[in-house]
Order: C-alpha cells, then sequence, then structure tokens
C-alpha cells in the first residue's frame, strides 16, 4: 500500500488533475450568468 | 571508434554549432545596435530582427546542450574546469543573461528601446570574447595544481599574448560569420540597401578573421609546442579550409550566389574547427586531463548515446520545420505575412 | 579565502539564484498549460475571448521565459563552478536525466518559437492549437528532469561505492529513485497552481482598477477552477510526500514537524515557536503526524532523537514548512469558496474585498513555492547526496565567490525589476478593450 502511494499515486493524481481541469474549463455558465447579471 | 571518441565528436559537433548559430545571432544583434548608433536602422532593423526573432532561444539550448552534455560524458572537466573557471564563465553568464532578456525586453516589450537594443548589442558580442578564454585556458601553461586543486593563474592569462589573439578571433569571426549569413538573408529578403551594407561588413571583417586565425597557430608554437606539432599533422584541414575562405570572399566580392558564399564559410569554419579539434586530441585540458581518463563509466555512456539518438529523431523534424516555416519560407521572410502573437 | 567561507559563500549564491530562477521557471512550467487550456475552451466555445485570453498570456509568458532560460543557464552553470566535487560525482550517475532535459527544453523552444509566431497563419485554428502540446510538454518534462535529480540527491542509488570508486552504475536506478515521484508530481502540480493563481490575480486586480469587462471576468473564473483543481491534487501529492519522508528521510520528516521523540499516536505541530529546546504556543493536531507518516491513526513515527546530531536538518525548517502548508490550504479555501460562491450567485465573491484576496493570492501561491524548495533543500542539510556526501565536502576551492555574489546579486536585480517594467508597459499600452475592438474592425472589414 505504502509502495502504491509513493509510486504510482503521485502521476495518477497529477495526470487525473490535468484531465479535470480540461473537464471542467469549458464550464462557464455561472461566469455568463454573473456577466448577465450585472448588464 | 571508442565510446570516448564518439562522446567528445558530438559535444563538437554541438559547440560547432553554438558557434555558428550563436556568431550569426551576435553579430546581428551588433550591426543592430551599430545601425541604431549611426542611424542605419531603417535599413538593417528590419532584415535582422525577421532572421532573429523566431530562433534566439535555440540558440541558446546549443551552449546548455554542450556544458550538460561535458559533464556527463566527461565528469571529471566538472571538477578541472568548474574550479577554475569561476569567473570568465560567471562572467559569461550574465552576459548571456543580459543579451538574452534583454532581447526579449526589445523584441516583445517595447520595439524600438534604443536602450535595450545598445545592451544585447554590445552584450552579445562580448560573449564570444568571455567564453572563448575557455579555449585558451585548455591550452595549458595557466593552470596548476596546488594541494590536489587546479588553480588559474590570472595574471598570467590576462598578459598573455594567445589570450589576446583569441578573443580578438572570436569577435572578428563573429562578425564575419554574421554579416556573410545576413549578405544572403538580406538578400533573399530581395532589400539591395541592407544587402550591400551587409557585404560591406563582411569584406571589412574578412581579414582580420584570417589573420588572427594564423597568428594564433603561430603563438601556439611558443605556447604549447605538442599541439603545435599535431596541427601541423593536420594541413589538408586547414587548407581546405583556407582555400573556402578564398571562394567566400571573392564571391562576395563578385556579388554573386551568396548562398554558395554562406556554405563555403560554413565549410571553412567546419574544416578548421574539426583540424583544431582533432589536432588537441586527446587532451581536453593541457597537460592533467585527457578524454580517456576524465571518461564516465560505460553504463552512462552507452544511455547518453541511446538518449541522444532517440533525442535528435524528435529534434531533426522539428528543428527542419521552423527552418522551412521562417528561414526557407519566401513570404515571412520578405515580410509579407505578420503571424506574431 | 578560506574553504568554510567558499562554502558559505557558494551556499548563499546557490540559494539566491535558485530562489530567483525558480519563480520564473515555475510559471515557465505552469504557464504554457493555462494557456494552452485557454485555447482550448475558446477553440470548443467559439468564443474570442478565451482566444484572446491565450495570446495575451502567451504574450506575456515570453518575457517570462527569457529570464527564465538565461538563469537556468546560470543556475546549470553554477552547479559546475561552485559544486565542482558534486557534479563530478553526479555527471557519472545522473547526468543522464540532466542531459534528457536539454532535449525537453530544446523541443519546447523550436514550438514555442513557431507557435508565437503562426498566428492567425493557419486557416483551422485547431493546427496552431496542436502546436501547443509540444511547448506544454516541453515544459513540464524540463521540470520533470530537473526534480529527478534533485530527487536522487534526496535518495541516491543507482551505484555502489567500493574503495572509493564507484561501481555498478545503473542510470535508469538511479533516475527512478524512491524520492523521484513523490517529488516531481508535487513540483508539476504546485507550477500548475501557482501559475493559475497568478493569473487569477492578473484579472482580479485589472477588475479592481476599473476594467469591467467579461473578458477579465472569464480569465477569473477559468483560472480560479483550474487553481483548485491543482491546489487539491497538490495537497493529496504533499501527503504521499510525507508518506515517502517517513520511510526514506525520516530525519527531515522529523526536523519539519519538531517530533523530537519516536512515538505512536504523533500529533502534528503547526506553527509555534521553539524556546530552549521546547515547543511554545503552537497547535497539536493529534494523530496527523501518524496519519501523514504512515496513512494510520496510531502508527510509530521515528523521531529526532534517532539521529547523531550532526545529522539533523536545522530546526527552522519547521516555519517553512507552515508557511507552505498555510497557503496551500488557504489557497484551496479561497478558490473552492469562489467557485462554489458563482454556482451560488453569491454577492460576496464578487465583493472588492474578496478580489484583492485573490490578487494576495498570486504572491502568497510564490511564497508558497520558495518556502517549499527552501524547506526541501535545507531539509537535506548536512548532506549534499544523502549519506554520500556532505555539502562542505562538495564546494568549490575557488577564491572570489562573494564577488560573484555580489555581481549575480545586482544582475537578478536588474532582470527582476526590468521583466516587471516591460510587462505592465506591454499591457498598459495595449488593453484589452482596444485589442478587442481592434479585432472587431479587422474582422468587420473581411465582410465588406
Amino acid at each position: 500500500m505504502t509502495h502504491f502511494l509513493m509510486f504510482y499515486a503521485p502521476f495518477i493524481v497529477l495526470i487525473g488533475g490535468i484531465v479535470l481541469a480540461f473537464v471542467i474549463a469549458p464550464m462557464d455558465e455561472a461566469v455568463r450568468k454573473q456577466i448577465e447579471d450585472e448588464k | 571508434m571508442t565510446l570516448e571518441i564518439i562522446g567528445i565528436s558530438v559535444l563538437w559537433t554541438f559547440l560547432f554549432g553554438y558557434i555558428l548559430v550563436g556568431a550569426i545571432d551576435f553579430g546581428a544583434g551588433f550591426f543592430n545596435a551599430y545601425s541604431l548608433l549611426t542611424g542605419r536602422q531603417r535599413v538593417l532593423t528590419n532584415v535582422i530582427q525577421r532572421y532573429l526573432s523566431p530562433v534566439w532561444e535555440v540558440t541558446n539550448v546549443f551552449l546548455v546542450f554542450f556544458f550538460v552534455g561535458i559533464i556527463g560524458f566527461f565528469p571529471k572537466t566538472a571538477f578541472y574546469y568548474g574550479t577554475t573557471l569561476l569567473i570568465p564563465v560567471s562572467i559569461g553568464i550574465i552576459l548571456i543573461a543580459i543579451r538574452g532578456s534583454y532581447y526579449a525586453f526589445e523584441t516583445y516589450g517595447t520595439r524600438g528601446h534604443k536602450g535595450y537594443s545598445f545592451m544585447y548589442g554590445l552584450a552579445g558580442i562580448l560573449i564570444p570574447a568571455s567564453l572563448s578564454i575557455v579555449l585558451t585556458i585548455s591550452e595549458g601553461g595557466f593552470v596548476t595544481m596546488v594541494d590536489g586543486n587546479p588553480v588559474l593563474d590570472y595574471w598570467l592569462l590576462f598578459t598573455s599574448r594567445l589570450t589576446w589573439a583569441v578573443v580578438f578571433l572570436s569577435i572578428s569571426a563573429t562578425l564575419y560569420i554574421s554579416a556573410v549569413f545576413l549578405t544572403w538573408y538580406a538578400n533573399k529578403a530581395r532589400d539591395v540597401e541592407a544587402t550591400n551594407l551587409l557585404r560591406k561588413y563582411a569584406l571589412i571583417w574578412a581579414l582580420p578573421t584570417i589573420i588572427t586565425a594564423g597568428g594564433i597557430i603561430v603563438e601556439l608554437r611558443q605556447h604549447n609546442p605538442l599541439h603545435y606539432s599535431n596541427i601541423q599533422m593536420f594541413w589538408p584541414m586547414f587548407l581546405i579550409s583556407f582555400l573556402m575562405f578564398v571562394g567566400t570572399v571573392w564571391l562576395l566580392w563578385k556579388r554573386r550566389k551568396y548562398g554558395l558564399a554562406f556554405s563555403l564559410l560554413a565549410g571553412q569554419f567546419v574544416f578548421a574547427f574539426f583540424g583544431y579539434g582533432a589536432s588537441h586530441y586527446p587532451y581536453l585540458l593541457y597537460p592533467y586531463l585527457t578524454i580517456y581518463d576524465s571518461f564516465t563509466n560505460p553504463a552512462m555512456a552507452i544511455s547518453l548515446i541511446i538518449a541522444f539518438i532517440l533525442g535528435l529523431g524528435l529534434l531533426i523534424p522539428s528543428l527542419v520545420l521552423l527552418m522551412r516555416l521562417f528561414l526557407f519560407d519566401k513570404d515571412y521572410v520578405r515580410g509579407k505575412g505578420d503571424y506574431h502573437a | 579565502m578560506g574553504n568554510e567561507e567558499a562554502v558559505f559563500f557558494s551556499r548563499v549564491l546557490t540559494e539566491l539564484t535558485l530562489s530567483f530562477h525558480i519563480i520564473y521557471a515555475t510559471i515557465g512550467v505552469g504557464v504554457p498549460l493555462m494557456i494552452m487550456i485557454a485555447q482550448w475552451v475558446g477553440i470548443k466555445k467559439n468564443d474570442e475571448h478565451y482566444i484572446l485570453l491565450a495570446r495575451r498570456w502567451a504574450r506575456g509568458f515570453i518575457i517570462t521565459v527569457a529570464v527564465g532560460v538565461v538563469t537556468g543557464t546560470a543556475i546549470g552553470l553554477q552547479l559546475s563552478l561552485l559544486w565542482p566535487n558534486f557534479m563530478e560525482l553526479a555527471g557519472n550517475v545522473i547526468a543522464l536525466p540532466l542531459f534528457m532535459e536539454t532535449f525537453a527544453f530544446f523541443f519546447e523552444a523550436i514550438f514555442l518559437g513557431i507557435y508565437l509566431y503562426t498566428w492567425d497563419r493557419f486557416e483551422n485554428q485547431k493546427k496552431h492549437f496542436l502546436l501547443l502540446i509540444p511547448v506544454a510538454v516541453g515544459a513540464s518534462f524540463s521540470a520533470v528532469f530537473i526534480t529527478i535529480v534533485n530527487a536522487f540527491m534526496n535518495a541516491p542509488r543507482g551505484f555502489d561505492i567500493v574503495n572509493g570508486e564507484l561501481v555498478n552504475i545503473n542510470p535508469l536506478l538511479a533516475m527512478f529513485n524512491p524520492a523521484m515521484p513523490t517529488k516531481v508530481a508535487h513540483v508539476v502540480v504546485t507550477a500548475y497552481m501557482t501559475a493559475a493563481f497568478v493569473l487569477a490575480a492578473i484579472a482580479a486586480f485589472r477588475l479592481l482598477k476599473g476594467s469591467n469587462h467579461e473578458y477579465h471576468k472569464k480569465a477569473l473564473y477559468l483560472t480560479m477552477k483550474v487553481g483548485l483543481v491543482f491546489a487539491i491534487a497538490a495537497a493529496i501529492i504533499g501527503d504521499f510526500s510525507g508518506k515517502y519522508l517517513a520511510e526514506y528521510q525520516p530525519e527531515k520528516l522529523a526536523a519539519a514537524e519538531w517530533h523530537f521523540e519516536t512515538e505512536g499516536n504523533a500529533p502534528l505541530i503547526m506553527y509555534g515557536v521553539l524556546k530552549d529546546g521546547e515547543v511554545k504556543y503552537a497547535i497539536k493536531i493529534p494523530y496527523a503526524l501518524s496519519f501523514l507518516a504512515h496513512s494510520s491513526f496510531t502508527e510509530e513515527v521515528i523521531g529526532l532523537d534517532q539521529f547523531p546530531p550532526d545529522e539533523v536538518p536545522p530546526l527552522y525548517i519547521h516555519y517553512l514548512f507552515d508557511i507552505m502548508v498555510t497557503i496551500g490550504v488557504w489557497m484551496t479555501v479561497l478558490s473552492a469558496v469562489y467557485w462554489f460562491g458563482m454556482k451560488r450567485r453569491w454577492a460576496m465573491v464578487r465583493a472588492r474585498w474578496f478580489r484583492w484576496l485573490i490578487v494576495l493570492g498570486g504572491p502568497l501561491s510564490v511564497v508558497a513555492i520558495e518556502a517549499g524548495w527552501w524547506l526541501a533543500e535545507v531539509g537535506r542539510q548536512p548532506w549534499i547526496l544523502r549519506h554520500i556526501m556532505r555539502t562542505q565536502e562538495a564546494a568549490t576551492t575557488s577564491a572570489h565567490v562573494d564577488s560573484m555574489l555580489i555581481l549575480f546579486s545586482l544582475l537578478y536585480l536588474v532582470l527582476g525589476v526590468g521583466s516587471i517594467v516591460v510587462l505592465r508597459r506591454m499591457f498598459r499600452n495595449n488593453p484589452v478593450e482596444r485589442e478587442i475592438e481592434d479585432r472587431e474592425m479587422e474582422k468587420g472589414g473581411d465582410v465588406l
């Protein structure tokens, strides 16, 4: 278990983070609403 | 062919790459600054900046590649050269830093800023001078061993004629290489005025370059007789180099085939540089360090060579793409499209 | 100059160069990914604002890259100039990743040149986007390879020393040392996080300083969201680092956590000061150190009592640990509140004071990076290569290191001030509102 956390898990989290960043990046409804609110 | 020879050949080739690409780059920066001073920037700046802009970072990598590679293949150089070169290389680093960052400040930040242009033009031309001292030191006679540690004798170094001859050669060769290349580039861009001016610079710097190069060989006779006699064994290489030099100057004089003139110039420096390198063999630092007693272990050498081959597989196509898009793209060279971010 | 002085000044100069370089290096690793994300969103949603965001970030990025490149060259050469004995040994065992780093960097440099000079040159925007992939990959892999070298210094392996000779050298084993995965992942992910928060700070600052353009609002929301993802990832990987340290460098963990006695059920000490060997005013989080070290609330954690005094790192690294962790947690909370608040349309997250907090987050993230690297480097002392070579044995014997220190201090001052001045001028002379107008006029021209 410790071995897994030290050797593989860091890269899984890193790559997972990059993928997640690309997935959530286009979701910008909140900011569109904000722009409408302030018009 | 031994691993040692493969290692040093790869490194020497990259150092040559740096000298050629760097000379074009540093010379161009200097001509740009000089033209600002003499009020001719209208003629030169356009051509120079079109060439310099997309490639400046690539130049620097050649140098990094060389010094990282030499530590990898010949780790003992870290001990000998690392200990002795603190001051000359530190000054070199500072010049490279000024040159690289001020170039970016001027090109991407405040275009046409005179202070920045002078800074990077001046810093650039001093880089070859400061780095060429390493070649002088490698000839031996300036480093002695004190308590098992190498120590550099600065007084001897700065009062030696050899040092100043090498410094002068590095500067004049930089300007010569750069002027020949830019003559060709300006001609491709169909910029007659710039071509003529740069052709004039090329012709001006041709003679000092060849005279100091010859003078250094004579100087070595006294300074390092062993190296001097080795050089004579390689006389055909230096003869070919000289003939190519004559060819370049003749073509420039006759205003013909600037592309061929630049190829001959590259050939001239290939033969001279590799002739010099081969005659320096096997010493990395006379008389303390040869490529054999400083070589790394076979496991590391083989992995470095494999990494090198794989790396080249990646780099060469990318470099070809870069050149096709900028150096050899007619529209780009003539300034028809500006697609900068 | 005596050897002790040479060691001292070599350490100070290396620390100075690294501390300066790491700011630009972190931006250099993180920003290409941010540019890539922005351009990707722009193409996907066909939104000009995101494309322009990528374009303007790219423009500023060049300036930071230039300083990053030249200071990187400086540290590369300084390693040999200041630590020749270390580099001689390192050259034999760990030269491979150093060598590969130059290739990664070469690759990045070439495609960055192409990318910058081909805006609008391709009919198909996706082609231009593709050029960014080698830039971002090259930048991140530069960090990976260099961090591998640093990991090797913490957990050297892949060779044996028999009678003072290096034998059985295995470059791949040296590269894939136990410190490598946690260290590499942590360095890369915090670079992404810092880049995101620095860009968020800029967007928030523009909104505070009069511009109310939606461009900045989109930029802020995008960067805060992405920053949150990487901040969480950084915390998780940080936890793995704790487990690595407990197993392979227990003295570093113990010194950073002021864990003096080996014991189970170990609490995690946050903050506090050390007075006459006693910890005062600290917050003790029960069982947390045991969990950080071994994923179990009760397991025994090795304390400093197990090490000879001359092998214990300086205890002040605890403060560095506090700074790094506090900022990390703070930025996670701040970006989470912002993201949640935006979804719920809270007025709070649009308030001026909240935006000032975001502005502050940019420099804070950079401080966290610095604290993290100081922690990593000082925490390895007295070793330059753990249990193989002490720092003082590695340093140069050359005199004049002190004068070089002065010279380089001046250089970094000039570069630091210069890059800030140029960046400010660049964006002030070309505000986004004007650029958007210009582009719309160009488009209008096409239709006519």
